[in-house]
């Protein structure tokens, strides 16, 4: 898929593909603010610790993003995941509270949320309705339950082993929760990349039928994007309970928009089917630090979601404008999309 | 748009093909959208008058309908966008941001709801504009364009907040947003009603209404019809902007209060999709009918109120609108497939060419 455009040999520049120039242009915006940031914003380098801390405010739109980034890969969208969230947060709280070991609570509640995105996958793919319509619909389901779940007292003040290791807690300089995503990323890396379903759901996300010619099960793969989007959303939910040592029944709905924002800026087509994981992975650093150093410059968190959906809707025009350039103007990819939408 | 003169008025675009089993009269006259929810609608009324005798006192009766205006004038310009299969979910803050300016105006300045019409249109229409700009010229898939400006417009509706909140209103708001013209029918019902029936006739009866059903049924039809189906598509957010517009002046007037999250607080941009699908339409395009719309949002709005009565705790809410959603979809037949447990034994059994053995489920 990246081997598309043939530009002759030249510089190094002109020999990286597409989604390859677009991380590159991702790692340099993301050097770009950090340098900016750290000369402009006092506290935000902090002699190198202060970065690595700051990364604790962001890390989990990364792992949320991560989970997407599947579905979006399949041409799918999981509106569902900010709620997702929140719900496992507060499944884990509440059988903590109820005298659960806490790393059962954990198990559990990862295991609930795995298990939500599967029936969220099997109802889109057997019924054949649209990932956002059903997605919408559980996001409010999913709300309403933690809410009633959660009650009027958000469960809080979870024990020391389990914050030292998905809350605050360091090792040296480095936050766990920073190490924790690396690991996340790497695995979703390799299954995006590196094994036959992720190569799979490349695929089907490109083009549906051809998929299904060369005898990909296109719905269990779409179903297994959306279980990983459910379980990556439910440990998003996790870290950030843990983050905030409470769990509240709303904290998620604020993370859903920046990780759809990181997909995107991470090169990943929204229709599906281009784009690379490391993308996302170098998306979620550049959007998190953008955001952390505005709120340190003293705007607020209103303006901050303003600011990420408004980069949201300059990068996909500024990449839009960039394919159009290589001749693939609107009217040819809306026509290769209603292409793709043949039978299933 | 010129080229669309040629056209004949019926072009052969129709939402669904003609092409079903002669059925018996009562499935014909049952089939439409339209009067499966207003069976429905009574149904839920006569229960809950059954458990609770006040349900159905004319007060609240035309509160509910009273209520679900704005609702109802957003899922009609919210069914325009649909139709051309898009979506717009920046529709709550464009509803809270006329709500404010028109509230601070009359608050302050003593504006009437007739001079704050025009300028609770035109703040849509700018809206809708943005929206319409992003996704017909720039080519911005719906969903994520609307989904970037519902936090962008969301910060302007902060701004134009700036921390305070409208609290009293000149009379003639209450007068409009909850005195009935005739007991059960309130004033704002009639203003809904009217907007419902110019829609339908625009989409029925012009050029521009059958180019949207065209353009949602078949964009590249459409376009090699002489189509301008940028200039359709960026029309359809603009109106859904301007009804969006339109309803939050009726907003105003029914609740007489607006501050920073209105809109996003009853999350309209969810009940107006949830109005117009329960309605009949469809995400698919070129599927829906702006009265099932009007319908679909009194429908919720009675249910929600049934909700109350049963003493069931408000955090339910979003959960009922997104169950009646699911259902909606789901037995309306623009659900695609009719799962059986053999389709899904196959799917879970069905062996991949060089799948992985361990599964990554």
């Amino acid at each position: 898929m990246n081997t598309r455009d043939s530009r002759p040999a030249g510089s190094l520049i002109a020999r990286l593909t597409q989604d390859q120039r677009w991380i590159v242009m991702l790692i340099a915006l993301l050097a770009a603010e950090l340098l900016y940031f750290s000369v402009a914003a006092p506290g935000f380098f902090g002699g190198g610790s202060g970065l690595l801390s700051l990364t604790e405010q962001f890390i989990n739109i990364g792992v949320m993003a991560l989970g997407v980034g599947f579905v979006i890969f399949a041409g799918d969208i999981d509106l569902s995941c900010g709620a997702m969230a929140s719900f496992t947060g507060i499944v884990m709280a509440v059988l903590w509270k109820h005298g659960v070991e806490i790393w059962v609570a954990v198990a559990i509640a990862l295991a609930v949320s795995a298990l939500i995105g599967l029936l969220h996958g099997l109802i889109i793919t057997l019924f054949r309705l649209e990932s956002l319509l059903v997605t919408l619909a559980s996001q409010f389901i999913l709300g309403s339950v933690a809410a009633a779940l959660g009650g009027g007292s958000p469960p809080y003040g979870f024990p020391h082993k389990f914050l030292s290791l998905v809350g605050t807690g360091t090792v040296g300089p480095v936050p766990t929760q920073l190490i924790e995503f690396a690991v996340l990323a790497l695995i979703a890396c390799v299954l995006m990349h590196r094994t036959a379903f992720g190569r799979g759901l490349v695929l089907l996300g490109h083009n549906r039928s051809a998929a299904t010619y060369v005898g990909i099960n296109v719905s269990w793969t779409r179903v297994r994007a959306f279980v990983l989007s459910g379980l990556f959303a439910g440990i998003a939910g996790i870290l950030v309970a843990g983050f905030y040592n409470a769990a509240r029944d709303d904290v998620g709905d604020a993370l859903l928009l920046p990780a759809i924002t990181t997909v995107v800026l991470g090169g990943v087509d929204i229709f599906g089917g281009r784009g690379h994981m490391f993308g996302v992975v170098v998306a979620a650093f550049a959007l998190g630090f953008a955001t952390q150093g505005l709120l340190i410059q003293g705007i607020s968190q209103l303006t901050a979601t303003m600011v990420t959906g408004g980069l949201l809707l300059v990068s996909l025009a500024v990449k839009l404008e960039l394919e159009r350039e290589r001749g693939g103007a609107l009217m040819q990819r809306l026509r290769i999309r209603s292409a793709r939408e043949g039978p299933p | 748009m010129s080229m669309t003169e040629a056209l004949p008025p019926t072009p052969a675009v129709t939402a669904t093909p003609a092409r079903r089993p002669p059925v018996s009269i009562v499935k014909r006259v049952l089939q439409p959208r339209p009067v499966q929810l207003v069976l429905v609608t009574i149904a839920v009324i006569a229960i809950s008058t059954a458990l609770h005798s006040d349900f159905a006192a004319l007060g609240n009766i035309s509160f509910m309908i009273s209520d679900a205006m704005a609702v109802a004038i957003i899922a009609v310009g919210q069914t325009m966008v649909l139709l051309t299969r898009g979506i717009d979910l920046s529709v709550a803050p464009v509803m809270g941001t006329v709500a404010l300016v028109v509230g601070f105006l009359a608050q302050n300045h003593g504006l009437t709801p007739l001079e704050g019409l025009p300028i609770a249109l035109l703040i849509g229409v700018v809206a809708g504009a943005g929206n319409g700009l992003l996704v017909a010229f720039i080519g911005i898939p719906p969903i994520i364009a609307t989904l970037g400006t519902l936090s962008v417009y969301g910060g302007v509706e902060a701004i134009v907040a700036n921390g305070k909140e409208v609290v009293t209103l000149p009379a003639a708001y209450f007068n409009l947003g909850n005195n009935n013209v005739i007991n059960g029918i309130p004033w704002d019902a009639l203003v809904g009603l009217a907007v419902t029936a110019v829609v339908a006739l625009a989409l029925w009866r012009t050029i521009f209404g059958r180019s949207i059903f065209a353009v949602g049924a078949n964009v590249d039809a459409a376009r090699r019809a002489g189509l301008s189906v940028r200039r359709v598509i960026f029309s359809s957010y603009v109106l859904c902007g301007l009804l969006a517009g339109l309803g939050g002046l009726i907003f105003l007037a029914h609740t007489g209060s607006a501050d920073s999250t209105t809109g996003a607080d009853t999350n309209i941009e969810l009940t107006s999709v949830a109005a117009a699908l329960v309605g009949g339409s469809a995400l698919t395009g070129a599927k829906g009918n702006v009265f099932g719309s009007f319908l679909g949002a009194i429908f919720l709005s009675v249910a929600l109120t049934a909700l109350v009565f049963l003493k069931i705790n408000a955090e339910w809410e979003p959960a009922g609108v997104g169950a009646l959603v699911l259902i909606a979809v789901m037995t309306d037949g623009s659900a695609g497939g009719r799962p059986s447990l053999r389709a899904l034994r196959s799917m879970v059994l069905h062996r991949q060419t060089g799948s992985p053995s361990g599964g990554e489920r």
